[in-house]
């Protein structure tokens, strides 16, 4: 190559090269454009809250900066704001804010979200007020000036009724300079998934959606639920646990995307294993290929009712105005159109007050409807027969429990309470209302709900086993007991040996003379043991 | 230093070492900037705004704070009147921390022994010299006696 | 301009008092003659490497600048030059491409070199610092590769020295030297940063030197080439501005293709280096497939001993030519015979597991 051409050649290869470095510049200048978007953005409105609060309550500010809000611009006052009106409004920094943020004011932008939780039976565990469990914490449990254990738990997983501490002329509590309403320490600090608002809404988002960061993944993990869902009366998460779908999920947990924004498809976004959320909640993939999306309605797969003495399978009946009710298959269902009278919980006076309200049916879902969506979810890893085999061993064994030991049991306290052997008005007076109490409320459920979400233990062990065995052992020999002592002894002794003479309870007379050697001869083949 | 010969020659083979040259220097110029620019760290941009600082009711007199602002400065505050007044701790001088010493009265500089009284002013020491004052921050105080710092972040 | 001359002649003198050597001669150095055949694209080999050794210099000491030499930062400090740092990401692409090109362009000049007989007396030593060359570019690969603290090149050190640990005698002393442990651990980053940046520059540079006044001394191997009888006058030519504009025209070339390279494959940061787990694939760079497949297809011990022979063999081969042809009678030819089944083995070995992964 002569001198000249390559001097040529240098001219255009630098060229070559300098048009390479702008394109270097023109990357680089793209790279810190794009950088730029995923901060917390604090706006003119927040500006205020969030310099003195990032020293008042810095990681308060913290998780709120690493919150999806953040990122978009909502900050403290889009939620905290109020009307001056309202009743737990004060004028904080120049702003009118509650410290309570409610259903209602998240519902400003989650309006689907808002109208499916509060038809649904989360929004309704505030009711237990006026249920017996309440009369154990209030009154056995507690003291009539001090209600600590409601206060600390069952509250703090129903929800409270929140109050304001109120002054002789019933005038609203206020300190500082700013008046800021004095909440009745009682009721609040209280994130119940009932909790019952000053502004009428029920529930409380924050149960599951924990503030300020509002991860998506604390409301997906089953641990969420765990916190109330757990215990003697519903082990749902011990349960949850000890199943295979427990056992995939805590191997799995990388796989499950649980940080995913945006929604959680269950077939789509993750399929290593289902939490509480992905059968209850959640999107999933339907047999047919679509998306169903989430719903906040967290009992509207559910087909049997587990909670009380005697399960039923449970209608839906949804009214025009948003509102449903659960309907027993025991009781007719009403004609789409028709006026139905429904109780709604309200507070008044800081009261909780039961009202009759006539409601038009909208439109109604058979337990068979709710079955089916259910099994939608199933069938993402099950096939057809596998999940309708599940669903009859699951109906076989909540029927064995009413069948063999609620009804029996039930009609026994009612033909007791009858008589008048029993106080009505005193449901823990006798030893043998608390035998009866666990015997459904501990026992009874543990063996439905085991078997319900494939706990082999809580079915059996937990369930089932004290179920018979408080029965035979402490339950009839109570009922015998009561009646003696209410001077009934013999009539009730006759009922007991005829209920024991049923095909079910012929065991207690012993076993055939084959099914005595049969068990002899297993046990000395596995333990050589002989039976004296 | 070129190949010689005919002045045609001569002419095209300057000017394709001219080009060449050009080249060269703008091309490796561009990559030298880069490089240049890797080693200064990227400057975020600011935009003036408010930094609220606290209520003038909550400054008891005679007390001090101090307060970091979003730049890293350590500024020191101190009630005055209806308002607040704010100092810069760093020293004028070379850079070190002053301390407000309130049983004497003035700012301290341990350093070099550099005094400024209440105002900031140096009185002793080597800024004195030199006669420089601690940096006054101007502080906004609303109408609701709200205290303010402008500042860039 | 009447003081300009007068100034830049006191300038002259200056220098030439201050540095006493003599100037006359070294522009006769500058100018010196260079054989013809250089015009040949061949013959730039040696410089490419040269010129890819400063890019890696100007690069590695602004790399420097934001590395963090510790396993608690190194892995964050790499992120945050890709991330953040402006135009980090470039100059790192440019360092990664610029050392892999680097080590294409050893492996061509040592080619070159070695089918011509350019290794032969008088030239043994240079073959051997050249070999000495290459062996400091391999470790530099290796360090700095090591150094981003990344899952591949945690795993990578760690069989590394463990196979350096199975040589005979020198293995574990030297294993231990280069982890300053048993294991892999805090210790070893420091101190393949060390080697990176401070060992092996200042060893390639005091090789390089020698390299070069060794070419100068012996002067550049005058090929001949069979029936082509070049005239007297046009057998050389001279340095400038001939073999210069060529050396700069490669340059601007590199850093054209290095610059192309760093758009379309920048340099990218896998999962931060986890010691308690292995990845389930691993692979060293490129130019180690060859000694990672060599493992594969024989034993630990097989495969070390084997690449440590081939090495040396390489390293020693002007003198064991030599001696095979007198002890022997071995031809000289079958030096090239040899070089062609060595590099044959050593591509097979390498696309192979490239391909096998």
């Amino acid at each position: 190559m002569s001198l000249n051409a390559k001097w040529v050649v240098i001219a255009v290869l630098s060229l070559f090269f300098l048009v390479a470095l702008l394109l270097v510049g023109y990357r680089e200048t793209l790279k810190h454009r794009a950088e730029e978007e995923p901060k917390a953005v604090v706006t003119g409105l927040n500006d205020g809250c969030v310099t003195c609060h990032r020293q008042h309550s810095a990681a308060l500010v913290m998780q709120w900066e690493a919150s999806r809000h953040a990122k978009i611009g909502i900050g403290c006052v889009e939620c905290h704001q109020a009307k001056e009106s309202e009743v737990d409004a004060w004028k904080h920094e120049g702003v009118w804010i509650a410290s309570l943020v409610t259903p209602l004011d998240c519902s400003r932008c989650h309006q689907k979200e808002y109208e499916e939780f509060s038809r649904s039976h989360h929004a309704r565990a505030g009711e237990i007020i006026s249920s017996l469990d309440n009369v154990l914490a209030l009154k056995i449990a507690g003291l009539p000036d001090n209600p600590a254990d409601a206060v600390n738990g069952c509250w703090q997983c129903h929800g409270s009724i929140v109050k304001f501490k109120r002054d002789a002329q019933g005038q609203i509590e206020r300190v500082g300079p700013e008046h800021k309403p004095v909440i009745d320490f009682t009721t609040w600090p209280n994130s119940g998934i009932g909790r019952l608002n000053p502004d009428g809404s029920k529930g409380s988002c924050h149960a599951c959606h924990s503030r300020h960061e509002f991860q998506a993944k604390l409301s997906r993990s089953p641990e969420n639920c765990g916190k109330c869902h757990m215990g003697p009366d519903h082990p749902q998460i011990e349960i949850y646990n000890e199943s295979k779908h427990g056992i995939a999920f805590y191997a799995n947990r990388a796989q499950m995307a649980l940080d995913k924004n945006g929604s959680w498809i269950l077939g789509k976004d993750y399929a290593a294993a289902p939490t509480c959320a992905t059968c209850h909640i959640s999107g999933f993939v339907t047999p047919t290929g679509e998306v169903q999306g989430n719903s906040h309605d967290v009992g509207e797969r559910i087909s049997w009712t587990l909670r009380p003495i005697v399960s039923t399978k449970l209608n839906l009946v949804r009214f025009d105005d948003g509102t449903q009710d659960d309907f027993p298959d025991t009781r007719a269902l009403p004609d789409i159109g028709a006026t139905v009278d429904t109780t709604e919980y309200v507070v008044e006076n800081d009261q909780l007050v039961a009202k009759t309200v006539p409601r038009k049916v909208a439109k109604v879902m058979t337990w068979k409807d709710r079955r089916e969506s259910m099994k939608g979810v199933c069938l993402n890893c099950h096939n057809h027969t596998y999940v309708d085999n599940f669903y009859q061993q699951y109906d076989s064994l909540v029927t064995l429990y009413n069948d063999k030991f609620a009804v029996p049991s039930k009609s026994i306290m009612d033909e007791l309470t009858k008589e008048g052997l029993l106080n009505p008005k005193s449901p823990f007076g006798e030893n043998l209302q608390w035998t009866f109490y666990e015997l459904w409320h501990h026992e009874g459920r543990r063996a439905r709900h085991g078997a319900s979400m494939q706990g082999p233990d809580y079915t059996h062990w937990h369930g089932m086993y004290e179920v018979s065995k408080h029965f035979y052992t402490k339950f009839l020999p109570e009922v015998a007991e009561l009646a003696e002592r209410r001077g009934h002894g013999d009539e009730w002794k006759a009922k007991i040996a005829a209920l024991l003479a049923k095909d079910e309870h012929v065991w207690k007379q012993g076993m055939t003379p084959e099914e005595a050697k049969a068990l002899q001869r297993a046990y000395e083949q596995r333990y050589e043991e002989k039976t004296k | 230093m070129s190949d010689g010969g005919a002045g045609e020659t001569s002419r095209r083979s300057f000017f394709a070492q001219m080009m060449a040259g050009i080249g060269l220097l703008l091309s490796y110029g561009l990559f030298g900037g880069y490089a240049v620019a890797y080693l200064f760290p990227a400057r975020v941009r600011r935009t003036a705004r408010l930094l609220f600082i606290g209520r003038r009711v909550d400054f008891a007199a005679g007390s001090t704070r101090t307060f970091v602002d979003a730049k890293g400065r350590t500024l020191l505050l101190r009630p005055s009147g209806d308002s607040i007044e704010a100092f810069d701790t760093r020293c004028p001088h070379l850079g070190c921390k002053v301390h407000w010493e309130p049983d004497k009265d003035r700012f301290f500089c341990p350093c070099h022994h550099g005094v400024f009284n209440r105002d900031g002013v140096a009185t002793a020491g080597p800024p004195f010299d030199a006669k420089q004052s601690l940096t006054r921050e101007p502080l906004d105080v609303d109408s609701a006696g709200n205290v303010f710092l402008k500042v860039e972040a | 301009m009447t003081t300009g001359s007068g100034l830049s002649s006191r300038v002259q003198r200056f220098f030439a008092e201050a540095i006493p050597l003599d100037w006359d001669a070294l522009r006769t150095v500058g100018a010196e003659p260079v054989p013809y055949h250089l015009a040949s694209w061949w013959w730039c080999l040696g410089g490419t490497p040269l010129y890819l050794f400063v890019v890696q210099v100007a690069t590695g000491i602004l790399l420097t600048f934001y590395y963090v030499p510790d396993p608690s930062g190194a892995y964050e400090s790499v992120l945050k030059i890709t991330q953040e740092v402006r135009f980090g990401w470039y100059l790192r692409s440019l360092h990664k491409w610029s050392a892999n090109l680097m080590i294409v362009a050893v492996f061509l000049h040592m080619l070159r070199v070695f089918f011509t007989g350019a290794y032969r007396r008088p030239r043994q030593l240079n073959w051997c610092i050249g070999c000495g060359l290459l062996g400091c570019t391999l470790g530099f690969g290796f360090t700095g590769y090591s150094l981003i603290y990344e899952q591949l090149s945690f795993w990578g050190a760690t069989v590394a020295t463990n196979l350096v640990e199975a040589l005979p005698l020198v293995g574990p002393p030297a294993a231990l030297l280069m982890r300053g442990g048993a294991e892999v651990s805090g210790n070893t980053l420091t101190r393949f940063f060390v080697f990176h940046i401070g060992l092996l520059p200042t060893v390639m540079f005091a090789l390089l030197v020698a390299h070069i006044v060794l070419i100068r001394l012996h002067g550049v191997t005058e090929l001949e080439f069979r029936g082509k009888r070049v005239p007297a006058s046009e057998r050389t030519f001279p340095f400038w501005p001939h073999h210069a504009s060529t050396e700069l025209l490669i340059g601007v070339l590199l850093m054209f293709v290095l610059t192309v390279l760093a758009l379309a494959a920048p340099a990218e940061l896998g999962p931060k280096a986890n010691p308690a787990v292995t990845p389930e694939h691993i692979q060293p760079e490129w130019y180690f497939f060859f000694s990672f497949r060599l493992l594969k297809l024989t034993s630990l011990k097989t495969s070390v001993y084997l690449t440590a022979a081939l090495g040396a063999g390489m390293f020693l081969w002007p003198f064991l030519e030599e001696m095979l042809h007198r002890r022997l009678r071995m031809p000289r030819d079958v030096s090239v015979a040899l070089g062609v089944l060595a590099f044959l083995g050593f591509l097979i070995l390498t696309v192979w597991e490239s391909w096998a992964g």
